[in-house]
């Protein structure tokens, strides 16, 4: 009777007694690996001031994935599912899924899907978000497991691994039932935010990436002036070997930029594209020579 | 036919309501003292909020809005605003009760709190939205208390936040981000050009590497040549190894590799994670200065 109350109670709200009967139940079985360990996950910040993280399940992808709070569960588009193979099953409202694992090192097994396209993802998607297509939603089941860390001035959020395994939300008693219980639609609702503003901005063209071009030299602080930078090596057969530029030569100019130091160094170079042709004047013996060289492939 | 449905639902949200309130008369006297009534955090220490969850999962903290309150706002991760009901908005006096209302959700347009106070957090000047979300209203409905608002990126973004679903609480520590406004941004966006922004990736130092093709369905990138004598070669990198991952990052693609790159500093040591003829290794590589 006790239990049967905890069981009710847990799965309407009561998360935190959840996990206490949650352990109980699981007494005997051996604790994950990775609880108490703290992963570092890259993530996008996207023009619409959304996270996406980079995920894998059983093993495919990567797929872009919104970390979203306000969503119940783990949500794989349809179109996700198909390239993963997950096959909604005949009966129920779950899709099993034997791994998610998540850029950084974090890995869930045997977690619960559920295959669906919710507005948000449409909305998303109708942004055309810069480089890349949204292809699931990380809720409330998975980032729960995990205490987050969000720091917009990191590259990278922190989540560690908690020993807690949050209830699922309230599915629908009849097991062949398709449409999500109102508890879930009420979470999904939540979703027009995003899609109010899709319909305001418009489709936005993908960000063109392109991998800065090579030389082929490092260079170090001189030890005679520090502000002055000092090629210590080139690489055999680089583009910097072919335009001549010897280890012990002085950068003085890249492309008409002065280099004072090796902030100005790596700020010099980091716009170059690969075949893009660059003008390097160093000092040797005291003389200035103005070098060509041809950037390349490579890094 | 949605007759039918609509009857089929109507049991679930019945119990659930009531005993969403006797869970919310709980959470209330767990939750402590009102936010107006907190010392704030000590020197150094982050400020604190215990907030409670909603039966449908969604995160919920009071907060104390210019002194008024206090109000119940859903924390939400993937709200790219702060969003406040007209109720709140005017009865915290972050709008004039007279200001011009849009026929669409009753549409306020932007306003600013002066001061919100959560646990023992006071953030001053955050710029909110006004105006009715439809979901806001049935999820009060279902509730039977009100949900006055959302608290987003706009304001979040300003922390170090960290949220633990175990203990109900987060913290924040202030971190100097400027935050994009993104409804300051809007219009701009819809006049400006739709021409796709391009962007160099820098490595952050020189590895010694090129690149060959991706392996097909993300298993990597192969290393087409080592140069020798270059941080890659003397951290035993070789030409035909697959890269799989950079400093914890996966590189499935040259993007990968480069991007992953860029956030190496030269002479810091990144682990690096590859295949060679079909067995993981891993190497550490020490980026050089240079390009």
């Amino acid at each position: 009777m006790i239990h049967k109350f905890i069981g009710v109670a847990a799965t309407l709200a009561l998360v935190g007694l959840a996990a206490a009967v949650g352990a109980q139940d699981k007494a005997g079985d051996v604790k994950d690996p990775q609880v108490g360990r703290a992963f570092r996950v890259p993530y996008r910040l996207t023009d619409t001031n959304h996270f996406l993280v980079r995920v894998r399940i059983d093993g495919k992808g990567p797929f872009n994935f919104l970390v979203d709070s306000g969503a119940p569960a783990l949500y794989v588009a349809t179109e996700t599912a198909a390239k993963i193979g997950l096959k909604a099953p005949e009966k129920g409202f779950w899709t099993p899924v034997d791994s998610l694992e998540i850029e950084g090192g974090a890995r869930l097994e045997k977690v619960k899907a559920r295959v669906e396209d919710p507005f948000q993802l449409v909305g998303m998607n109708a942004l055309g978000l810069p480089g890349a297509s949204i292809d699931g939603i990380l809720g409330f089941t998975i980032l729960a497991r995990f205490k987050l860390e969000i720091d917009l001035t990191r590259d990278r959020m922190t989540w560690t691994r908690l020993d807690f395994i949050p209830p699922d939300p309230p599915v629908p008693t009849d097991e062949d039932r398709k449409n999500p219980p109102a508890e879930m639609q009420l979470m999904n609702a939540l979703g027009p935010v995003a899609k109010g503003l899709a319909f305001l901005i418009g489709k936005q063209p993908e960000e063109q990436l392109a991998p800065r071009g090579f030389l082929g030299l490092e260079w170090a602080a001189s030890a005679a002036d520090p502000r002055a930078v000092e090629i210590r090596r080139v690489l055999p057969d680089s583009p910097a070997a072919r335009a001549g530029v010897a280890a012990g030569d002085l950068l003085i100019r890249v492309d008409g930029r002065p280099v004072d130091g090796l902030p100005a160094a790596r700020d010099a170079v980091a716009g170059l594209r690969r075949d893009q042709a660059v003008e390097l004047v160093v000092k040797r013996g005291g003389e200035e020579k103005a070098l060509r060289a041809t950037a390349g492939e490579g890094l | 036919m949605n007759d039918e449905r609509t009857e089929d639902r109507r049991p679930p949200l019945r119990p659930l309501l009531a005993l969403t309130t006797a869970a919310l008369a709980g959470a209330t006297i767990w939750l402590g003292p009102a936010p107006a009534e907190e010392p704030g955090p000590g020197a150094g220490e982050p400020a604190r909020a215990r907030f409670s969850m909603l039966p449908s999962n969604h995160m919920v903290l009071r907060a104390m809005l210019n002194g008024k309150g206090p109000y119940r706002l859903i924390f939400d991760l993937g709200a790219p605003i702060t969003l406040l009901s007209n109720k709140a908005a005017e009865g915290s006096g972050a709008v004039d009760a007279k200001a011009p209302r849009s026929f669409l959700f009753s549409m306020r347009g932007e306003a600013e709190v002066r001061e919100l106070r959560v646990g023992n957090l006071k953030a001053e000047k955050v710029p909110v939205v006004v105006f009715d979300h439809p979901a806001l209203g049935v999820l009060s409905d279902v509730l039977g208390e009100p949900i006055d608002g959302i608290i987003g990126f706009t304001f979040f973004a300003r922390y170090r936040t960290t949220i633990d679903y175990q203990k109900d609480e987060m913290t924040f520590a202030p971190v100097d981000f400027e935050v994009r406004d993104l409804m300051k941004d809007l219009p701009d966006r819809i006049a400006g050009p739709k021409v796709a922004r391009s962007r160099v990736l820098a490595p952050g130092g020189l590895w010694g590497l090129r690149l060959g093709e991706a392996e097909p369905d993300g298993r990597g990138v192969r290393v087409a040549a080592v140069a020798p004598g270059s941080p890659a070669a003397l951290a035993g990198l070789a030409a035909g190894d697959v890269l799989t991952a950079i400093d914890g990052r996966w590189t499935t693609s040259a993007h990968d590799v480069y991007a992953a790159a860029a956030s190496v500093e030269p002479g810091r040591e990144a682990p690096v994670a590859a295949v060679r003829d079909g067995k993981e290794i891993a190497l550490n590589v020490r980026p050089a200065d240079g390009a």
